[in-house]
């Protein structure tokens, strides 16, 4: 009888590490085939668009009160833009930490030559100097920048990306706001821009960026 | 969000906000359950019932909210941490815990020949470092840790490979007489110099390796990479703690059980 125990109990431990192995061994993560999907067929982690409209040309204000030209300043840089809000509890910290990340592990000529814009999409919390503090805490050279929502949605819409939402707020005044989780970069003289969906990981971007920083010459 | 049975990757904020996990809570109980049932006419079951539930104490913190909700898919470090409690501290507080009565029926079960090999001590190392290597791959974090079944069988693994590491230092049960202290130190020893490996790739790695962790929304302000090298860290210093306090235990043991011995009277010789 204490034998028969025994065995049952064995037998369904060896059986279940054997299902669960298997079940293990088999699952990728989607995000991750796909990236590698495209590395094998375009030799970029990132997606390429084919027929990208031009850098947009935009002025707002940045971080330290200055109007910020978009396209003048990024001008000849290897460009990420990403439009987000600092009170955003995923993607945009997540975003942001692994540029911030990528670009400390950069070679020194590849970190002068790249510059983060990040563009709020709540102007109503994210003052100027909200901006630069949230920003400091990843990078204090990434780029924020502010400008009334009709203008960012504007800016959105030309690049392809819908206007963002606001939810309604909570009990204590709190509230989402749905944008874009994508960011989008460019090279530096504008000519191929690759938008980079969430769930792109720091090994994505450290496999891109010498492509792009070269893609100018 | 619908309720969770067991911890694992969310793609929601971290909160302090408690939140029950009533599969950790049921797999605590039945084992607490077989401990009960192990001990039924045992007369030595309140000098074991401490290490039990030290035991099961452990395992029910390391599983529960709010480590198992963090270790599940926030923090490498808080991982790592789990696999420290739940791999190598709670199985040994559970070997401990086992009545003497429950080791006599296994010693005198047909079963002991088959304990007998999967107990032998070169089996369990290997199999507790490959369940080591393996649980720690990014590919099989990555893809296990996206689901609570997935979660779940990380830790029964972690359980199981402790309970086979630990068995050949601590149960009675098989008698491996050629087994003393000083060839269970170097056992013990072993698994300390074999888990630098895993260490050195999380700590000196160039780049976070788990998606599950550099995507997850953030826990305070550390980076993915630091929080890897914390695991690292805690991989070598905390595991190290623990089997160098076996180590120093089964030595003093050794030396104590030596000096009674050489303190016993010389019997006179006879003619």
């Amino acid at each position: 009888m204490i034998q028969l125990r025994w065995a049952r109990l064995a037998a369904a431990v060896i059986a279940t590490v054997v299902v669960a192995s298997a079940a293990g061994c088999n699952v990728e993560p989607q995000e991750r085939r796909d990236a590698e999907i495209r590395a094998r067929e375009t030799g970029w982690r990132g997606i390429v668009l084919e027929n990208p409209p031009k850098k947009p040309s935009f002025v707002l204000e940045a971080a330290d009160g200055r109007p910020f030209d978009f396209r003048a300043e990024t001008d000849g840089y290897t460009t990420f833009l990403f439009f987000g809000y600092t009170s955003c509890p995923d993607v945009c910290p997540v975003h942001m930490a692994s540029l911030a990340a990528v670009r400390r592990d950069l070679p020194v000529e590849l970190q002068r030559s790249m510059k983060v814009v990040f563009v709020t999409t709540d102007p109503e919390r994210d003052t100027p100097e909200r901006i630069h503090s949230w920003l400091a805490n990843f990078d204090p050279d990434f780029v924020g920048l502010t400008g009334s929502k009709a203008v960012v949605d504007s800016i959105q819409l030309s690049l392809g990306l819908p206007p963002s939402i606001y939810e309604d707020p909570d009990e204590n005044g709190f509230y989402i706001v749905g944008h874009a989780s994508q960011v989008l970069a460019f090279s530096p003289d504008g000519s191929i821009r690759v938008i980079y969906p969430f769930g792109t990981r720091q090994s994505d971007w450290i496999h891109d960026i010498p492509k792009l920083a070269a893609a100018a010459d | 969000m619908g309720l969770q049975w067991w911890c694992s990757a969310q793609a929601t904020p971290w909160s302090w906000s408690w939140r029950p996990y009533p599969g950790v809570w049921l797999f605590v109980i039945v084992l607490a359950v077989a401990f009960v049932l192990l001990a039924r006419g045992s007369g030595d079951a309140g000098r074991r019932r401490g290490w039990a539930m030290a035991g099961l104490l452990t395992l029910w913190l390391a599983l529960d909210w709010p480590i198992g909700a963090l270790g599940g898919g926030y923090l490498a470090s808080v991982h790592m941490l789990q696999y420290l409690l739940i791999a190598l501290l709670a199985p040994a507080l559970l070997l401990l815990g086992v009545p003497d009565i429950a080791w006599a029926r296994l010693g005198e079960s047909r079963a002991l020949r088959v304990f007998r090999l999967i107990t032998h001590p070169l089996v369990t190392l290997a199999v507790f470092q490959v369940v080591l290597v393996w649980t720690h791959l990014p590919a099989v974090v990555d893809s296990l840790m996206a689901t609570q079944s997935g979660s779940f069988l990380i830790d029964v693994l972690w359980l199981t490979a402790g309970l086979l590491f630990w068995w050949p230092v601590i149960a009675p049960v098989p008698d491996r007489e050629r087994f003393g202290p000083p060839l269970k130190m170097g056992y013990l020893f072993l698994a300390t110099v074999l888990n630098t490996l895993p260490y050195a790739f999380l700590t000196f790695g160039e780049t976070s390796y788990y998606g599950i962790f550099e995507l997850a929304p953030p826990v305070g302000r550390i980076s993915a990479r630091q929080d890897q090298q914390i695991a690292g860290l805690l991989m070598k210093v905390g595991g190290g703690i623990i089997l160098w306090t076996a180590i120093t235990i089964l030595w003093f043991r050794w030396y104590n059980r030596d000096a009674a011995a050489g303190d016993q009277p010389v019997a006179p010789p006879t003619s």
